[in-house]
């Protein structure tokens, strides 16, 4: 049964049409491959087209950007189901104010704090809004890791990729490729259904979904057109 | 002895906390359990005493930032209120405070700065404000000895310990010496969980210097103001003539109910204080042309109970349908099954089977007209609502 999609056709035919509720995925790709911009898109499509609640934990970019980006792309979020919990804007001495869509957290240190934040987003959606369907997305997990050892991150993940699957919601985790050791993706990996992996060849960008059907999908190659992840090719 | 300023918290505690004690708030993660110690601290400080925050996971203005937010002004107390800044020098920031641990991922480097804190102040209430943060960098087993030290030492200088900690998954061990053995006191501040956190609570886990009293209580967080104490809703429901009014009547230590020719229109209202649990009951009409009223209750509802006539099999349909209603705001619950005096009752498993349920719903066997299985059933419920911590 797939519960959730990511908006981006090819990828979900080649798992099956979709995800089921209560996945947890790592989203993990080099610098500058514009995973970003996959992560925007799949948050635009599940929130505006699915009609489902988006929670984004933001530790490099303020709340405040991260919404103006979407009105340069001309796309407009169903702001009742959207909820960014920024990480930057206190640390930076930035004037921080919370609102309906915005909470603040002290500092990417303090967990307790996010944990925190997160809980509340998902109370008011599932309690007070009665949305059944949530996804939650970090971005990203590497700006954690160098705040906070690796032991740490494992436990916050471990309690809230349990929270996922017990709410039904989907969770994606961003992290860089390349920054940390393979031992520290290794250990993570375990809290994790599946990844969505990309990488880049010959200035070439590819995506492809591990461990969310029994077989790798194939490589996709694909380009950014402003806010739109378009796949143009097959490897 | 410096009171928490918590409602009830002091109340339960004997009055609050004596000098040289430590106590722990143990509360679980996503829930908001760190206002816990900044209020204690801030009580503290409006009785005029001297108090120190201890500051890892965040900078200490931001701290400041949320005495303020609750409309606490700490600016009063500068004379009195200290910062020990873990944070700043971990970011390569410096720092404006009195005491800088110059090195927060090394014990002994916050070990150094918390002892001479103590050895120079008078006597304090010494707030940590995230144990949990000092664990992350110091390790486990390092900081469990060092809390040991300073505890001892607040004995020697008449300090009041408290700290805030979160319960990620440590070690059992870790967790363990937390719960129950390097504190004088343990307050357990936990979530009420069935798919998401809906609602928080705090109760004593443990406490040397005051008689073990087993109560929670329901919190919520004000901005301005705190933490405020909060009592519960609970929904009764179930079909027509299922026996919901005189479940709320069995339940109540008082009870009314708005009816006509004997049965429930509007809505049976109950209040019960049962094993240190207290909460307000509402019994929904049965008909379906009042469904309405049962989705306006169960939207602020914490749990709730399904009755269903145990010789009227047939009207399980109906009972299912409004299990629905209520379901779908993710609300613990528990079926009663009434009637159970009467011939033809099918027994709890027999229900289970006819309403197809998983066998971690609870059916407890219920003669609600005599009281019996009453109280039980509420236990079980309340077990749903405050399990998992």
């Amino acid at each position: 049964m797939s519960d959730y999609t990511l908006g981006i056709k090819e990828l979900d035919t080649a798992i099956g049409g979709g995800i089921k509720k209560g996945s947890n995925i790592m989203l993990i790709g080099p610098p500058m491959c514009g995973k970003e911009i996959v992560l925007n898109s799949i948050m635009y499509y599940g929130a505006a087209k699915n009609e489902n609640a988006v929670i984004t934990v933001t530790t490099r970019e303020s709340a405040t950007h991260i919404l103006e980006w979407f009105k340069e792309q001309k796309l407009t979020l169903p702001l009742s189901r959207i909820g960014i919990i920024d990480c930057v804007t206190k640390t930076l001495g930035g004037a921080s104010v919370e609102n309906e869509n915005i909470k603040i957290a002290s500092s990417p240190v303090d967990l307790t704090g996010i944990g925190v934040k997160i809980s509340q987003f998902f109370e008011e959606y599932f309690m007070k809004k009665n949305i059944r369907k949530t996804q939650l997305h970090i971005n990203s997990l590497s700006t954690i890791l160098m705040y906070s050892n690796i032991q740490t991150v494992f436990r916050f993940l471990h309690v809230f990729t349990g929270r996922i699957k017990a709410a039904g919601s989907l969770g994606i985790y961003m992290i860089e490729s390349g920054m940390h050791d393979e031992q520290a993706i290794s250990i993570l990996k375990q809290l994790f259904d599946g990844m969505i992996e990309i990488k880049t060849e010959n200035d070439k960008n590819f995506i492809r979904v591990v461990g969310l059907s029994p077989k790798p999908s194939a490589w996709f190659e694909y380009e950014i057109e402003g806010a739109n992840v378009k796949i143009v090719g097959r490897k | 002895m410096i009171e928490t300023g918590i409602p009830k918290l002091d109340e339960f505690l004997g009055g609050g906390i004596p000098k040289g004690k430590s106590i722990a708030y143990y509360i679980q993660p996503g829930v908001e359990g760190e206002i816990f110690g900044l209020q204690t601290i801030y009580s503290s400080l409006k009785k005029g005493k001297t108090g120190v925050f201890v500051v890892s996971s965040t900078i200490p203005d931001i701290i400041k930032g949320q005495f303020k937010e609750f409309g606490w002004d700490i600016h009063q107390f500068k004379d009195k209120f200290f910062f020990v800044d873990a944070y700043d020098t971990l970011i390569g920031a410096p720092s404006n405070e009195r005491f800088v641990v110059s090195n927060p991922d090394n014990i002994e480097a916050f070990s150094k700065t918390i002892i001479s804190a103590m050895k120079e102040l008078p006597s304090s209430t010494i707030v940590f404000g995230s144990l949990s943060t000092i664990i992350d960098l110091c390790g486990e087993k390092e900081t469990i000895e060092a809390v040991r030290e300073w505890n001892k030492m607040a004995k020697i200088y008449d300090h009041v310990m408290v700290y805030n900690f979160t319960a990620w998954p440590y070690s059992e061990e870790t967790l363990k010496a937390i719960k129950e053995d390097i504190f004088n006191a343990v307050i357990s501040v936990g979530g009420i969980a069935e798919r998401v956190i809906f609602g928080q609570y705090f109760g004593i886990f443990k406490s040397d210097w005051t008689k073990e009293i087993k109560k929670s209580m329901l919190f919520r967080i004000l901005r301005p103001g705190g933490i405020k104490l909060y009592i519960p809703k609970i929904l009764v429901t179930g079909p027509f003539d299922s026996g919901k009014s005189t479940f709320v009547h069995a339940l109540s230590t008082r009870a009314i109910s708005v009816d006509r020719l004997g049965t429930t229109i509007a809505l049976d209202h109950g209040h019960i204080d049962y094993k240190g649990f207290s909460a307000d009951i509402f019994g929904t009409p049965g008909q379906e042309r009042f469904d309405p009223i049962i989705k306006l209750l169960s939207g602020e509802s914490m749990g709730v109970f399904l009755i269903v006539d145990s010789t009227n099999p047939t009207d399980f349909i109906r009972a299912k349908q409004m299990l629905e209603i209520t379901k779908s705001y993710g609300l613990p619950y528990v079926i009663i099954a009434n009637k159970q005096d009467l011939a033809g009752a099918l027994t709890p498993e027999e229900i289970r089977k006819q309403f197809n349920l998983p066998l971690d719903v609870p059916i407890v066997p219920v003669v609600a007209k005599d009281k019996k299985g009453v109280y039980e059933a509420f236990e079980v419920l309340i077990d749903k609502i405050t399990g998992g911590l």
